[in-house]
């Protein structure tokens, strides 16, 4: 029989990097709402603060639609280069702060301006990053946007410390983008 | 002018406007998959509410979550509301919060701090 993959050890893996919910695969909206409940459930389970509660499932949210948004513009450009759609996101505990991070293909040159974001975001005091809320809040956007520069700035305001990502190249144009925020 | 009704899904909010009392409800949470596709009709239908409807408008808000595309879109209806308050027109929210919940008394008092007509943060229970 062929090599099975050990789940024991992967799990294993998960636990001792504090991972409590893990999902690999395709983001349908439809995923993006039973991962939210269950992390949810799981939040409740946990006796946390009812905002503490809503921080972890919005930075998740935010982290979830804006993989799902990206390979929507993708596709609208006709890119099948990677699965934009398949994705992997990751709440974990470590200590007693919530971490979340969700990880995606991406074109080199797309995340340039969602770099420049997070690297100001990551300097920026709570009263510099309501400002900065505030002023995107009343930015016109086009329809097509996807509204990605809120959501960091959302998750930045939640986070207690400074957004942290990584970049993988996977060749001359493309990588995968990590993304971590700790609540 | 029809009342526009849709029902709450998981990631939806229920809308229930009624364009004869002028009393607007939108309840549950809102993290629609396409956020400008979902609200464009409401959007549209507010508008030409306001301008027709000449007796007190009053939004009240049950919603528990809202995504940031989500809290743009209500921050345009805010404005549309607020061009009406403008106007000499008679509009309210309420914004209904869950007391234990400090996020959501924040993102509501945000909200008030963008418009001058009556807005009004009940806690509950």
């Amino acid at each position: 029989m062929d090599r099975m993959l050990n789940l024991y050890d992967l799990k294993e893996h998960f636990t001792e990097d504090g991972i409590l919910i893990c999902f690999s695969g395709p983001f349908s909206h439809s995923i993006i709402e039973e991962l939210g409940n269950a992390v949810k459930r799981y939040m409740e389970s946990e006796e946390v603060t009812r905002a503490a509660l809503m921080d972890v499932f919005a930075v998740y949210v935010e982290m979830a639609q804006n993989v799902r948004n990206y390979a929507r513009r993708k596709e609208e450009a006709g890119d099948r280069t990677y699965d934009f759609n398949n994705g992997i996101v990751v709440i974990g505990k470590r200590d007693d702060a919530y971490v979340i991070s969700a990880g995606n293909f991406v074109k080199q040159q797309d995340i340039q301006p969602a770099v420049t974001a997070i690297e100001a975001l990551r300097a920026m005091t709570p009263a510099e990053l309501k400002q900065a809320w505030k002023r995107q809040l009343h930015q016109d956007t086009p329809p097509n946007a996807t509204g990605a520069q809120l959501g960091l700035i959302d998750i930045s305001r939640k986070a207690c410390k400074p957004l942290d990502y990584t970049i993988q190249p996977l060749d001359n144009e493309y990588a995968f983008f990590t993304i971590r925020a700790t609540i | 002018m029809d009342n526009f009704f849709l029902e709450q899904t998981n990631s939806t909010p229920l809308i229930d406007f009624n364009a004869v009392t002028g009393e607007l409800v939108m309840a549950g949470e809102s993290y629609p998959e396409n956020s400008f596709e979902f609200y464009q009709p409401i959007k549209s239908w507010l508008t030409v509410f306001l301008a027709q409807h000449q007796g007190r408008v009053c939004l009240h808000v049950r919603l528990t979550y809202l995504n940031t595309s989500s809290t743009k879109i209500m921050m345009d209806f805010l404005d549309l509301l607020e061009a009406s308050h403008q106007q000499g027109r008679a509009v309210a929210v309420i914004w209904y919060c869950d007391r234990e919940n400090e996020r959501a008394i924040e993102t509501a008092e945000e909200f008030k701090e963008e418009i001058t007509f009556p807005f009004d943060i009940t806690l509950e229970p």
